[in-house]
């Protein structure tokens, strides 16, 4: 991550409203479901992630949990066959954080352990994010865009704001949704 | 050394630069230079503080421009969502309020908010200038006395009346509707010249058709002889002797994501215009200035409603911003001078749109699929001051922000509107993106934006247009800063950009910010 210590001091990121006391508030006020399960308990039902090589900041759980995220939130359909899971969209992510301030990395890895427990936190389910199948994890996740809880919105929105821009940034995507691509390349005269 | 491109002339640049040769150096491919002393060291390379940088160096004076951004130019400004909102936005276009509520849009590139914006010029209105003197006491803002500046800037701006041939199908949909309603509406000024129609003027235009700061007041200022220095971020305002100030500088790598070392320049005179968040954030860091520093923000939150057609719109081609209904607009409100609200035509590259687009899932693609068939309008309502920057104990800064009743009015009135100005024009459907998305299908349905709640983090709100939060004032207890833009309790520290605003300037800040940092490099040519 790199960078001199007091770096993050001018920097504002997507995740910055996330604070550690924040976080634990909300986890508390939703019964208490995480703390009851203990540490123990948590890492059981979060399982074994595959290993994922070449990571620069995120582990192997988070990156499960944002693949998972992906699949929901940018789904192959028949509108746009293009599956979002093989743009590697959390690879990409991983990268972008690389060279976040450290602090908004900290606050992004909040995120991911209430995304990845939010069945458990907001729905009383004892099970993961990931584990959901793909109809329920689609319908968990529209639940936080329109939570009554604030928490939820804000980490739909920072999520979204970065999956979505750069999903529909790639080249591949535009044919679907009518864009012909960069004004520069289709009007004369413009590239030297 | 590097070759710079300049409309009508090259400029070379000079890596350590010395005094009363101009150039532009990126400090983060250029050794460091032991020690950066001048007369006058200008904080941020926008419309404030470009102007003041060529005034000042044309008087003969020894400036330095510090920016944080890179000079990013030509075809480097590749059209593409991710790399271009990386690159010439605060944050990585990632600043926001602090409950996420509005998205800050603040340029970072050598340039500002001029390189950045869809290059709308609105003067200060009028009966704005006349609040401003009258209620808060800025005589210098009278309108008989502020017109030449104004004057000044529509002439650093070529300002001129967008074409009709240039007004593409988007911006003709709103026209025809507002028409339709007898609704009282304007092509919109702008300052292109040679404009190609490429589209993407929020990410930066390749073919430099924007005469901003970036291609007219920077250059100037080179040619004058002064230095200015990118990938140089600013981070704290001391006191080096009786004399001078001492300006603690850190530089950044080329891509502007890490810090990489540290240098001091130090200066007599210190302009601060980087922006109404960031001048405030480097006086508070410094703890330079009274309490009414970061006070009093005012970000005027917008937000997009999309008209949806059958037919193709292709919004993405040709000048995105060019059509206003005006109808609503109030400029001399007895407590808040600018008020009411006004409708814009506007578009954006796939990704961005697709962020403030209210679906999720298959829902969300589908949506997009449409995306050439979306004619989007931004609701620009003004705001009274009602935010606070604040710096925490570890240097964090946070950009507080509570929208008022009275602004979550005016926007419910606004979608109202707008939703019938585009089923005027045809439209099939409108789309207002709030979670949940409200989708109005007739004139009798528009009446359902007068329910929209708007909570935090509901609704897609951007500012555009951030000011206030180093008020100018006569007194030291009603503001941060003198009538000369000097801040209060300090000597020879100034802010020359919008965070002198007392309240809300215009719809659009690029022509006030140049108009008033004229006036106030003006007056201080005239004291030293």
């Amino acid at each position: 991550m790199g960078g001199v210590p007091n770096e993050a001091s001018s920097r504002e990121g997507l995740f910055s409203f996330l604070s550690r006391r924040r976080f634990l508030k909300v986890s508390l006020v939703a019964g208490g479901a995480v703390l009851g399960l203990g540490g123990g308990g948590l890492l059981a039902l979060r399982g074994r992630a595959p290993n994922v090589d070449g990571l620069r900041v995120l582990d192997a759980h988070e990156y499960r949990t944002l693949q998972s995220l992906v699949e929901v939130m940018l789904p192959k359909t028949d509108a746009i066959p293009i599956d979002a899971a093989s743009m590697d969209l959390p690879r990409q992510f991983d990268d972008f954080l690389a060279d976040e301030p450290e602090q908004n990395v900290r606050d992004l890895q909040k995120a991911l352990v209430l995304i990845e427990f939010g069945p458990l936190v907001f729905d009383k389910k004892l099970t993961t994010f990931s584990r959901l199948d793909v109809a329920e994890r689609t319908a968990h996740w529209n639940e936080w865009s329109l939570s009554d809880n604030l928490l939820r919105r804000q980490v739909s929105i920072a999520t979204r704001k970065f999956f979505h821009l750069v999903y529909f940034d790639q080249e591949q995507v535009w044919p679907y949704i009518g864009y012909p691509g960069p004004s520069m390349k289709r009007t004369p005269g413009v590239m030297p | 050394m590097a070759v710079y491109w300049l409309p009508g002339a090259v400029h070379e640049t000079h890596a350590g630069g010395h005094a009363m040769t101009g150039g532009i150096t990126d400090l983060s491919k250029q050794p460091l230079p032991e020690a950066i002393t001048t007369e006058i060291c200008i904080i941020g390379s926008g419309c404030g503080g470009a102007t003041a940088a060529r005034l000042l160096a044309e008087a003969g004076h020894e400036i330095v421009v510090l920016e944080e951004g890179r000079d990013l130019i030509g075809p480097e400004r590749t059209q593409r969502d991710s790399a271009m909102y990386d690159q010439l936005y605060m944050d990585r276009a990632g600043r926001a309020s602090h409950d996420l509520s509005v998205d800050i849009l603040q340029g970072r590139v050598l340039g500002g908010g001029g390189v950045i914006n869809t290059c709308d010029v609105v003067p200060i209105p009028e009966g704005v200038l006349h609040h401003w003197a009258t209620k808060y006491g800025l005589e210098d803002f009278a309108p008989e006395r502020f017109e030449r500046f104004t004057d000044d800037a529509l002439g650093d701006l070529s300002a001129s009346r967008i074409p009709e041939s240039l007004v593409n199908t988007a911006n003709n949909k709103l026209r025809l509707g507002a028409e339709g309603l007898g609704l009282r509406g304007e092509v919109m000024m702008h300052n292109r010249v040679g404009c190609r129609g490429l589209g993407t003027c929020m990410l930066g235009c390749p073919v430099h058709a924007k005469r901003n700061p970036r291609m007219v007041a920077l250059p100037k200022a080179v040619e004058a002889g002064a230095r200015i220095f990118t990938r140089a971020r600013a981070v704290k305002i001391g006191k080096a002797s009786q004399e001078f100030k001492e300006i603690t500088v850190r530089t950044l790598d080329p891509k502007g994501y890490h810090e990489q070392s540290e240098l001091k320049v130090r200066a007599k005179i210190v302009i601060v215009a980087a922006n109404a968040i960031a001048s405030a954030q480097l006086l508070l860091r410094s703890g330079v200035g009274n309490a009414h520093v970061g006070k009093n923000l005012i970000l005027q939150p917008q937000l997009a409603i999309i008209g949806m057609f059958d037919e193709r719109i292709a919004a993405f081609d040709g000048i995105p911003q060019s059509y206003a209904v005006t109808e609503f607009e109030e400029e001399d409100n007895a407590e808040f001078g600018l008020w009411g609200y006004r409708i814009e035509g506007i578009m954006g590259t796939p990704g961005i749109v697709s962020t403030m687009l209210p679906f999720s899932g298959a829902a969300g693609m589908e949506n997009m699929t449409e995306y050439d068939q979306m004619a989007p309008s931004l609701l620009l309502v003004p705001d009274a001051p009602s935010g606070q920057v604040e710096i925490g104990r570890g240097g964090q800064l946070t950009v507080h922000y509570e929208q008022r009743e009275d602004h979550r009015t005016r926007l419910r009135q606004a979608v109202e509107v707008a939703a019938k100005v585009y089923l005027e024009a045809g439209a099939r459907e409108v789309l207002v993106p709030t979670r949940p998305p409200l989708i109005i299908r007739s004139a009798r349905e528009a009446k359902k934006g007068r329910e929209l709640t708007l909570a935090p983090a509901t609704v897609p709100m951007i500012s555009a247009h951030q000011q206030g939060t180093v008020r100018f004032a006569a007194s030291e207890r009603d503001g941060g800063a003198d009538l000369n833009g000097q801040v209060y309790g300090t000597r020879d520290v100034y802010v020359f950009d919008s965070s002198g605003y007392p309240t809300s300037a215009a719809s659009h800040t690029m022509t006030p910010i140049i108009a008033s940092s004229r006036m106030l490099t003006t007056k201080l040519l005239a004291r030293i």
